[in-house]
């Protein structure tokens, strides 16, 4: 796959096609059972919202943000060889918990949890070890994913009612049991989220992997100018929905204000994507799938 | 390559919109002009046996239309308002509607263009009844079953923007009634208001003069089409002006039951534009020569052109007959703005005053004043737009003469490329070259289009020259009065 071992990291050509792929092929035909949410599921609406890659893509801000979580994937995962088939990986893993029934859920995530064991290492910029398995570290890639979704679909998506907040933190617990972190210590509510995000502060730091891999993201090489454009405003949306404080841990400047027209634009740049990922084979059939079954669930 | 596929999907989506989008044309492999029948919003508007002369009864029509039902998504219909943001919000109406004005080249599309429109079309479910019902309420101010003596809560057909649902008025006509998706034009409206984004895409594929002019234009025909008063009023007078017309058929507006959001039209049944494939060449080619004569009698008798060539947008009756359908964007000429094309085609092909020619183009803005380029040059690259015309005699449009139409125009290395351009009240014109000469090219069609022509042209008014012209003459004889179409 890799050949260019000078170069650190490979192109993100394909990054469309491929992470269309993976969806598309995790997105089960006729599943056995309605799986670990369901079509009632405050989950499946934050994950069809069509502000969702710009939740993932601040997610991943976030979560680089702490040095241990992002050693491990410096320095173990095939990331700067392959950064789109880690990507379209990541996908394909988030559709399954979703979409799949349990049983193909739980497979995909104990394979997670294998591929996890051997990912240990000690951490050059804090001269910390870690452990990816490490439930510390699972919680805070969990967390950081779970206030991403709110805090995007309010500000580009379809916002969330106050109870489907706390619904929706109540409801993916066991997206993090599933990876192995302990029940007990995932929050529940969205207090228990804010609480809990806040207490890993201190922790968290820009380091040299953070700062390198994060730019790439934000402006992955190979990637064409005409979707180049829309990654532009997919970024800045990311950026501009981060805290102010993670912001400046990475130096970026302060985006512009979102006034109306300014989301309207951003809202805009989502449609643009969206139709281009709606273009890729199965990408369609899958949402129909998916809104078949949300049908059936409402249906008396 | 994949990366490539990506790019040329939203660049060419973009382009494709304005029809400028030179750097996206890849010129098909020689033959391949294949015209999509089946979908596309026009192709959807349903077809309609029609009127008065080629009437059957009310309830056959309705019957047959039932037949002829479009397999629609009905499992998936729209059922509120909100779902019809969701589906066609942020900006996704707006590529809808882009696609669906660049449908029919899409010969000239690559691939993966062609796969996002068509994906992008499917994505649409139609609404379901209820939710057509309501529109209809809110329009014409009663639900359609107190409205209609029979209405079918089952659409028919989709179009871009709405679908089409059979029904027999109280006073017995038989007629399709086009729905628009509620909201749908306000978010249409507000994403062309908002248009920093599309500035920026489509500064990739335009020169940076033109996109303000492109987008300017763009909006324009976009809110023209999402008020359907518009296109039952391009309807309504050019129904009037064909009326009684020996083979060309324009169903007739029921304006009581027209507004800005539905618009009821005689319902017409005939055969669809694939099923030519099955008839005799003669029969082919007598239907091609109804398309041609209604595209140029609209143009220089009712100053008028409808902009959607597309294959969907025909029913076809047999000798020569043909039913025209959808005229959401028909553009209106001028005078002035008519006179620079009719110099161009006289002087090149009548007058021969290649001369005279180069400076009707620059008149119409087609050519910039003083180009340093030959004359012989410029007839050279324009010549083959008027291939057809130039000289007497039966000649053959072939998919291949349509697609070498087509990679003329989108060839950026011609020597001319740099001083041409298309000015804003022309640009619908060039579907004549990408849509007309598509479809001629699908039938390959035969006849002396020259000899045609000059019975079309103005400063000729030639003689019949085959028994649709004798007919022809003789319908504009018994009509008489004001060609012209009042704009």
């Amino acid at each position: 796959m890799s050949t260019v071992e000078q170069d650190p990291y490979a192109t993100a050509a394909g990054l469309v096609a491929r992470s269309a792929a993976a969806y598309a092929a995790s997105v089960p035909d006729d599943p056995a059972d309605e799986g670990f949410f369901g079509p009632g599921s405050v989950a499946w609406r934050v994950s069809t919202d069509l502000s969702s890659p710009v939740a993932g893509l601040r997610a991943l801000l976030l979560q680089a943000l702490h040095p241990l979580a992002m050693a491990g994937v410096d320095q173990h995962s095939d990331w700067r060889q392959d950064p789109v088939g880690r990507l379209a990986a990541t996908s394909a893993y988030l559709a399954t918990i979703n979409f799949a029934e349990r049983a193909v859920a739980e497979r995909a995530a104990a394979r997670v949890r294998r591929i996890h064991e051997r990912v240990t290492g000690v951490d050059s910029v804090t001269g910390r070890p870690y452990a990816a398995g490490d439930p510390a570290l699972l919680l805070w890639v969990h967390s950081t994913l779970v206030e991403s979704g709110i805090v995007v679909a309010a500000l580009f998506g379809t916002p969330l009612s106050a109870p489907d907040r706390d619904r929706y933190v109540a409801e993916m617990v066991v997206a993090a049991e599933l990876v192995g972190v302990p029940r007990g210590q995932v929050p529940a509510s969205l207090a228990g989220l804010g609480a809990y995000l806040g207490s890993v502060r201190p922790e968290l730091r820009c380091t040299p992997a953070a700062q390198e891999s994060m730019a790439y993201l934000l402006d992955p090489p190979g990637l064409d100018e005409d979707i180049a454009e829309i990654w532009l405003d997919i970024r800045n949306a990311a950026i501009a929905a981060l805290p102010s404080w993670a912001r400046e841990m990475y130096g970026y400047p302060e985006p512009l204000p979102l006034t109306d027209s300014r989301r309207a634009e951003l809202r805009q740049a989502l449609g643009v994507l969206d139709t281009v990922f709606l273009g890729e084979p199965g990408v369609l059939e899958a949402r129909q799938r998916i809104e078949l079954r949300v049908r059936a669930a409402r249906r008396p | 390559m994949k990366r490539l596929l990506t790019t040329l999907t939203i660049g060419g989506l973009i382009a494709a919109l304005v029809l400028l989008g030179r750097r996206l044309w890849r010129p098909g492999s020689a033959g391949t002009t294949r015209l999509r029948v089946a979908r596309g919003t026009a192709a959807i508007q349903l077809a309609v046996r029609g009127g008065m002369r080629y009437a059957s009864s009310a309830p056959r029509l309705f019957a047959a239309a039932g037949e002829h039902r479009q397999r629609l998504r009905t499992d998936l219909a729209l059922q509120t308002a909100e779902d019809v943001a969701t589906t066609l919000g942020a900006m996704k109406g707006v590529l809808m509607k882009i696609g669906q004005m660049a449908s029919y080249v899409d010969d000239g599309l690559s691939p993966a263009v062609r796969r996002t429109l068509s994906r992008l079309q499917d994505s649409v479910p139609p609404m379901s009844g209820e939710l057509a019902a309501q529109v209809v309420t809110e329009e014409l101010g009663q639900p359609p079953e107190l409205l209609f003596d029979r209405w079918d809560p089952e659409p028919i057909a989709a179009a871009s923007i709405g679908q089409v649902h059979r029904a027999i008025t109280r006073d017995g006509r038989a007629v399709a009634v086009k729905v628009q998706y509620p909201g749908i034009a306000e978010m249409i409206a507000a994403d062309l208001q908002n248009v920093a984004l599309l500035r920026r895409m489509l500064r990739i594929t335009a020169p940076s003069q033109d996109v303000d002019a492109l987008i300017a234009e763009l909006r324009e025909r976009v809110l023209e089409e999402l008020d359907y008063r518009r296109e039952a009023s391009n309807q309504r007078l050019l129904a009037a002006h064909y009326a009684g017309h020996p083979t060309i058929h324009i169903p007739g507006i029921v304006s009581e039951l027209s507004t800005r959001r539905v618009v009821t039209s005689e319902l017409a049944d005939g055969a669809r534009f694939a099923e030519l494939a099955g008839w005799s060449q003669a029969e082919r080619d007598l239907a091609a020569e109804t398309i041609y004569r209604f595209t140029f009698r609209s143009l220089y008798d009712a100053h008028a052109f409808n902009g959607d060539p597309h294959p969907g947008n025909y029913l076809f009756h047999g000798d020569g007959k043909v039913t025209f359908l959808d005229f959401g964007l028909v553009k209106h000429f001028s005078p002035a703005e008519l006179q620079p094309l009719i110099d161009m085609v006289r002087y090149l092909c009548v007058d021969e005053d290649p001369a005279g020619f180069r400076a009707a183009m620059v008149r119409a803005g087609f050519l910039i004043p003083d180009a340093p380029v030959s004359t012989d040059t410029v007839v050279e690259h324009m010549a083959v737009f008027y291939d057809t015309v130039r000289r007497p005699g039966p000649r053959q449009i072939t998919g291949d003469y349509a697609s070498a139409v087509v990679r003329r125009f989108f060839d950026v290395r011609s020597p001319l490329a740099q001083y041409v351009s298309v000015p804003r009240s022309y640009v619908i014109l060039q579907r004549i070259n990408l849509g007309l000469f598509a479809v001629l090219g699908e039938l390959t069609a035969t006849a002396d289009w020259r000899a045609i022509a000059e019975e079309i042209w103005p400063f000729v008014q030639g003689p019949p020259s085959t028994p649709m012209g004798a007919a022809e003459a003789a319908w504009r004889a018994r009509r008489g009065g004001p060609d012209r179409l009042p704009a």
